[in-house]
């Protein structure tokens, strides 16, 4: 080691890390995991797209059902395997962040000073980037594939804001999870609930359409309204759940209310981490 | 206790520090107090207790009861005062292989709040200390055993740190990576840093520690200088082997020289009261009494005596 | 050669056939009751597929209306078929992602050294799959018949769609297998997983195809899935026609010889190379 050295004085080194500088650091290094492990993030690509033509390709005729909302499957699909894209995408955090915790590199996270709301911020943060990627490609491909948004760039946006929150739902129950459970269970335990809470709902058929106990969940499901907010900019103008307001409020409270319940969870988990 | 910095305050303090897991006590009610600039070494076998009281004192646990200040702060009433005066590096090199060493560092620094005008010089500095900067730019996942360790120092070291933890920080690496990690420690405690260090190596607790605490099972047996420690045991240790047939023989005759001592399995030791002057007789009574001696050695005590005189069992697992 | 040497040649034959089967009947309870022991490892192949025939009922229970759609008392009675396919597809993977492990730890080095079989390495660390694939058609028509999926062809339909499953859990666990002696590495044979659910999707496991148009029923037309869904859904929909049969065994067990063989030459070209 060397000997000769000069120190830089540290401008104090009881200096005050701040949330949102910890939070965009922590989001970089997620980041540039992207690039660096693609086979963590390919699954969160790839499922949306094989959704989107599986789905679309198979089950073509629901569409020729009386009062289904639209009749282009794809545009019925795309925003079901984008929503599943951004689910996995916050439930891929909560992988990574469970081998962070086995390998103890969270333990160096835990032990700085950085404001403990900057370790979920971050991650945040790391799953709304990973989002817009998604879209941004998916989104595309959809459209080559016969997307047609029927109210223009307000359907995008709403079909944006609902990817959004799904992944800020699913960043919030994969951390929280991850924390509680610091091994590879809790992946498990993450992907089950995630895909049942997505297909307990309109996923795959609208909710007129349905009958049955199916029927009876989805109603409750908030996913429903979700996909509803996801769906309004690509189903027929003469459809009930073509863009409105009413059609909006509900998706966005659901994200509103789930998102918070969520990240409360993950922060509580957080709090147990170094009981 | 003030729990407010002073300058005359010692800058770890724990009283009677418990910790459970489950109905596991890992740490029984152990009592530290380490000095302004001292190197303080925690020595004890695998599952002693050591890596448990370390994480209490790092803010990483919460005891069950008793109380902790480092820094002058209450580790469980000011953990975020805590965490910015100290500077840990943990049993496992706590890395992520898929960053760059720069990159780490810097993630460090912004945790840390270190100004960003000053980030990449510390980082520089830092690497340069360590003997990394040819390998800055690489990702560690393809670093050496040794260079995850100097890593990992340089990291705790980012902010500056007055007290410096190192838990068992030479564990796994070559004899030459050990040496150089040593003159660091060195290095770091004549800048003025306090260092807590645990290890199972005694050699490294001899050489490095200004005093040493060896615990057991939770509990802390002994505590002092390591002069002082071995001084404590008294005699050296006189070593034989024996054929089997012949053990009980050679166990009385060596009674007779001082108290029996636990040894590895195979032989038979003896603390010497009369030293090593005795050894002529020690070894005319074998002959006298039929014991064909094997094999025969004298040692001075060391902290493996220490810690068998305390306990009654040698230090397993402990390397020379 | 004497009369007493071809005696003892004979008898040293009927010795080591004896021993080749007492070996893989070994090796096979061992795959099996790893199978047994690791209920982690198969819960997800026999709870998602009762999920999605579940969901399935449920959400298109409305499409058995859509022109094109086969004769049916409910959905569930359409996705049977579907069910046990998927189940078998999924949980074979697992014993050659054990066969994977096994290369990779070092077990089957400790197997090559004793003086086993080496066809039997392999067919012990099958029939632990097959096995499975039996027990789990039979549990998903046990567990679904009894909502309005009657098996039209009654129980010998039942039988043969169990014998099937396991014919399909054995040709999907030797092609599996070929990928696990290739490359060493459990991780791989996870990782054709994907493949086997794309191939899956893109066939009239779902859906019907007469309902379907364009590249997707082309891709679904070829798709050998098609044909083994289709051969099961007949004994559930038709009743016991020779047609039904010979498409719900004979697809698989083409499939299956032909794994099987391929699984072998991989094996004596794995050995070669020691």
């Amino acid at each position: 080691m060397n000997t000769q050295l000069t120190t830089t004085p540290v401008a104090t080194s009881i200096a005050m890390p701040t949330t949102m500088r910890s939070a965009r650091g922590l989001a970089f290094r997620g980041i540039r995991n992207i690039r660096r492990l693609p086979s963590a993030f390919f699954p969160a690509m790839a499922m949306p797209v094989f959704t989107m033509i599986a789905f679309a390709g198979t089950f073509a005729a629901i569409t020729r059902l009386p009062g289904f909302p639209t009749n282009r499957s794809v545009n019925w699909f795309m925003p079901l395997g984008i929503c599943f894209g951004a689910a996995f995408s916050g439930i891929g955090l909560g992988f990574s962040t469970i081998r962070d915790i086995e390998t103890r590199f969270y333990d160096r996270l835990l032990m700085s000073p950085a404001p403990r709301r900057s370790l979920i911020i971050g991650p945040l943060l790391t799953a709304w980037v990973r989002v817009a990627i998604l879209c941004a490609f998916v989104i595309p491909m959809g459209m080559l594939l016969g997307v047609r948004f029927t109210s223009g760039l307000l359907g995008l946006f709403t079909l944006v804001v609902a990817a959004v929150g799904v992944s800020t739902i699913s960043l919030g129950w994969g951390l929280g999870l991850a924390f509680r459970f610091r091994d590879m269970r809790g992946a498990a335990v993450m992907q089950l609930t995630m895909f049942v809470v997505l297909y307990l709902s309109s996923a795959q058929m609208p909710l007129p359409l349905m009958r049955g106990w199916l029927h009876n969940v989805a109603r409750i499901n908030p996913t429903t309204n979700i996909l509803r907010l996801a769906r309004e900019g690509l189903v027929l103008k003469t459809s009930p759940d073509y863009m409105s307001w009413s059609n909006t409020w509900g998706g966005l409270l659901a994200i509103t209310g789930m998102a918070t319940l969520t990240l409360v969870f993950a922060r509580r988990g957080l709090n147990k981490l170094d009981k | 206790m003030n729990s407010f910095s002073s300058s005359h305050a010692d800058p770890i303090v724990a009283q009677n520090l418990v910790r459970y897991f489950g109905d596991v006590k890992a740490v029984d009610g152990i009592d530290i107090t380490v000095k302004t600039g001292e190197i303080f070494g925690f020595l004890g076998p695998n599952g002693a207790g050591k890596s448990t009281a370390v994480r209490m004192l790092t803010t990483l646990l919460r005891p069950t009861s008793g109380t902790a200040t480092v820094a002058g702060f209450d580790v469980a009433k000011h953990p975020d005062e805590v965490r910015r005066r100290i500077g840990v590096a943990l049993q496992d090199a706590a890395i992520d292989p898929l960053m760059t060493g720069t990159e780490l560092l810097r993630l460090q620094a912004v945790l840390y709040g270190i100004p960003q005008a000053q980030m990449k010089n510390r980082a520089s500095e830092l690497l340069e200390r360590v003997g990394l900067t040819a390998a800055a730019d690489r990702r560690v996942g393809t670093y050496s055993g040794g260079m995850r360790r100097r890593l990992d120092l340089a990291l705790a070291l980012i902010h500056q740190p007055t007290v410096l933890f190192l838990d068992e920080p030479t564990t796994g690496l070559d004899p030459m990576s050990r040496m150089s990690l040593w003159e660091e420690v060195r290095r770091l405690n004549s800048e003025g840093t306090t260092v807590m260090l645990t290890t199972q190596y005694l050699e490294e607790a001899d050489q490095l520690a200004d005093r040493i605490a060896i615990i057991d099972a939770g509990k802390i047996v002994r505590e002092g200088k390591p002069q002082d420690l071995k001084a404590g045991v008294g005699f050296p240790t006189l070593l034989i082997t024996v054929p089997s047939d012949q053990t009980e023989r050679a166990k009385a005759v060596l009674a007779t020289f001082g108290d029996m001592r636990p040894t590895a399995e195979g032989s038979l030791g003896v603390g010497l009261r009369g030293g090593a002057n005795v050894v002529t007789d020690v070894v005319r009574a074998l002959d006298e009494a039929s014991v064909r001696v094997q094999h025969l050695e004298i040692n001075e005590p060391s902290l493996d005596d220490v810690f068998a005189e305390a306990t009654g069992h040698r230090l397993e697992g402990a390397k020379v | 050669m004497t009369v007493a040497t071809l005696d003892v040649a004979i008898e040293t034959t009927a010795r080591s056939r004896q021993l080749s089967m007492r070996q893989t009947i070994a090796l096979a309870k061992r795959s099996t009751f790893e199978i047994a022991r690791q209920p982690a490892l198969i819960a997800p192949s026999m709870f998602f597929p009762i999920f999605f025939a579940v969901l399935s009922a449920s959400s298109f229970s409305r499409t058995t209306s859509i022109p094109g759609f086969p004769k049916v008392e409910s959905f569930m009675q359409f996705t049977l078929a579907s069910t046990i396919v998927q189940g078998v597809l999924f949980g074979s993977v697992t014993g050659a992602a054990a066969l994977a492990t096994d290369i990779e730890i070092g077990f089957f080095d400790r197997l090559l050294l004793a003086p086993t079989t080496r066809t039997g390495i392999l067919l012990g660390r099958l029939a632990g799959s097959a096995l499975f694939g039996f027990l789990q058609s039979a549990f998903f028509l046990a567990v679904l018949v009894p909502f309005h999926a009657p098996i039209t062809a009654g129980i010998p339909g039942a039988l043969v769609m169990v014998l099937s499953g396991g014919i399909v859990s054995l040709a999907i666990g030797a092609i599996m297998s070929s990928v696990a002696i290739r490359t060493g590495s459990a991780e791989a044979v996870q990782g054709a997983f994907p493949l086997l659910f794309v191939l899956l999707f893109f066939s009239s496991a779902f859906f019907p195809r007469e309902t379907m148009s364009g590249a997707y029923k082309r891709i679904a037309d070829i798709n050998p899935i098609s044909y083994l869904v289709e051969g099961l859904r007949a004994l559930v929909l038709e009743g016991f026609t020779l047609s039904a049969v010979v498409r719900s065994l004979l697809v698989p067990t083409l499939i299956c010889l032909a794994a099987i063989l391929f699984a072998l030459k991989e094996l004596r070209r794995k050995l070669a190379a020691l």
